[in-house]
């Protein structure tokens, strides 16, 4: 558990289960977990697979886009390293799973449920963390 | 005879900042009022099931919180433990009670919550694992992200919200021991300064430095108690514990599974239902169990709740006695303690003609567990 007190940033602490998404994250590319099993796409990372409880599991990089499944916007600053505003939002890929993130390169007041984003990633204390930013669907295809 | 696990007993202390108070003496304090309301000595108890709460989380990193408590209290009973459910603690606690007296692992069993997190700064600001490097943190923000998507889906307005925090202060005026008594009104509402959009302040609940506990005993010993027995009619849990991954996580509580199961083990439908006690940590999720529980359709509560509805002089008053909102966080007990005092006929100038039967909801973590009792008028 992450405390206030600290003023470093929160970073993500590694494990096992969550190591191969966020060592991708550091070369750049988003990943899920698949299940080699039952084809279950999936995050966060853990011991199984949550569908099948197979153990045997891959790590997946995927598009990078999705859309706003729900945002909000910290109006209160809970961490010193993270100072409000900023939106927190939870992300819907494109290939099913579900991730929390944050929207970036857009004013808040411009954001609504359902609104297509894609990843980008930028760096915090040296970790590379994956945000969100709107994105054109119609260049989809432009990459 | 369809239940014979009875609630006989009820204690609370002061709700508000009481930083001179240590939780365990707060939490004593409560245990001692409600055996004192049951006509009961503390050699009597042979259960004992606590809900810690977040301030105290787990002591020393082994010593668990019942374990801490008991020994407080000289007991050594029959049947013991401690519930980690968040906010569903308090309702289960007293479920899991019911359960060992039915069993018969135990006939007096005390249920304690009990808190000092207005006096522990930061217990519930705590970052949700990695998810805090996105900033998201405390349980404001996970209800926030509900909030979003009940507006997107059915349109609820920031008014609707508000009659859930004004319907609080309102019923709060006429509890003498509640925290915030302050009247609000919806120009007060609307001005208010953003936590978490679209949460506003006044749709969060208090935090407290407080206490509360309930006896539960075997029906077959009602005769020596002090009080009419409150009856167990219904109770129900669920929970929605893959999070985000369930496909309607932030759209349905689990309510919506234990709720019809609490109500049909009672032979009721939420008509048949005369007082309503909903745990409302953030308005939104007031909205949300009253449409997961059948009081309105699906969408509707925003609408259902406008004109003061669930005010003091509304068609359904919801949590008589303010609620986390307003009357204090008593974990969830506090809601079992009013609708107790109502079904007594001793809520004083709150109380509800010829109320009979009661639903009380318990809802904890990030939407994650959800439990209900209903209870019935002694007799
Ligand atoms: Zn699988």
């Amino acid at each position: 558990m992450n405390t206030n007190s600290q003023s470093t940033y929160p970073l993500p602490q590694p494990t096992s289960f969550t190591k191969a998404f966020w060592d991708a994250c550091q070369d750049k590319v988003l990943t899920v977990y698949a299940c080699n099993d039952c084809g279950h796409l999936f995050l966060p990372g853990g011991p199984v697979c949550p569908q099948c409880w197979s153990s045997g599991l891959v790590s997946q990089p995927v598009s990078g886009r999705g859309t706003v499944y729900s945002f909000v916007i910290y109006q209160r600053t809970y961490h010193p390293a993270i100072p409000a505003p900023y939106v927190v939002a939870l992300i819907a890929l494109e290939e099913g799973p579900r991730l929390i993130s944050n929207i970036i390169n857009c004013a808040s007041g411009n954001i609504v449920i359902d609104m297509p984003v894609r990843v980008m990633f930028e760096t915090e204390d040296g970790f590379m963390l994956p945000r969100f930013e709107p994105f054109n669907p119609d260049q989809r295809n432009e990459g | 005879m369809t239940n014979n696990a009875v609630i006989a007993g009820i204690g609370h202390t002061d709700f508000g900042k009481l930083p001179e108070r240590t939780a365990f003496g707060l939490q004593a304090e409560a245990a001692r009022r409600a055996i004192e309301d049951a006509g009961l000595i503390p050699g009597d108890v042979d259960g004992l099931i606590t809900d810690p709460g977040p301030a105290q989380g787990i002591l020393d990193g082994i010593t668990p919180h019942y374990l801490a408590l008991g020994q407080y209290l000289g007991l050594d009973p029959a049947y013991v433990g401690s519930d980690i459910l968040g906010g569903t603690s308090s309702v289960a606690i007293i479920q899991r009670a019911m359960l060992a007296i039915e069993a018969g692992l135990c006939s007096v069993c005390l249920c304690v919550y009990g808190d000092s997190a207005l006096s522990t700064p930061g217990s519930y600001s705590y970052g949700r694992g990695d998810d805090a490097a996105f900033g998201l943190f405390g349980a404001v923000g996970m209800h926030a992200l509900a909030a979003q998507r009940h507006r997107h889906k059915w349109g609820t307005r920031p008014e609707q919200l508000a009659e859930v925090a004004l319907a609080a202060r309102a019923h709060a005026a006429q509890t003498p021991h509640a925290q915030n008594k302050r009247p609000l009104t919806l120009d007060g509402y609307m001005a208010a300064k953003y936590i978490v959009e679209p949460l506003r302040a006044p749709d969060c609940c208090l935090m407290s430095d407080g206490a509360a506990a309930v006896v539960v005993t075997a029906a077959d010993r009602t005769a020596d108690l002090r009080q009419p027995p409150t009856r167990i009619l219904g109770h129900g849990q669920a929970s929605s514990l893959s999070t985000w991954a369930s496909p309607d996580h932030f759209d349905t509580l689990p309510a919506a599974r234990c709720g019809p199961q609490a109500l049909a083990r009672a032979g009721l439908t939420p008509d048949g239902i005369d007082l309503v006690m909903l745990y409302d940590c953030f308005t939104i999720v007031v909205l949300m169990q009253l449409e997961d529980y059948g009081f309105c359709k699906k969408g509707e509560a925003g609408a259902f709740v406008e004109g003061g509805r669930i005010g003091p002089s509304g068609s359904l008053p919801v949590n008589t006695s303010g609620g986390l909102l307003a009357e204090g966080y008593g974990g969830g007990m506090m809601h079992v303690i009013e609708a107790i005092r109502q079904l007594r006929g001793t809520a004083d100038k709150r109380q509800i003609k010829d109320a009979e039967t009661a639903l009380i909801s318990g809802h904890g973590l990030g939407m994650n567990t959800h439990a209900t009792l209903v209870l019935g008028k002694s007799g």
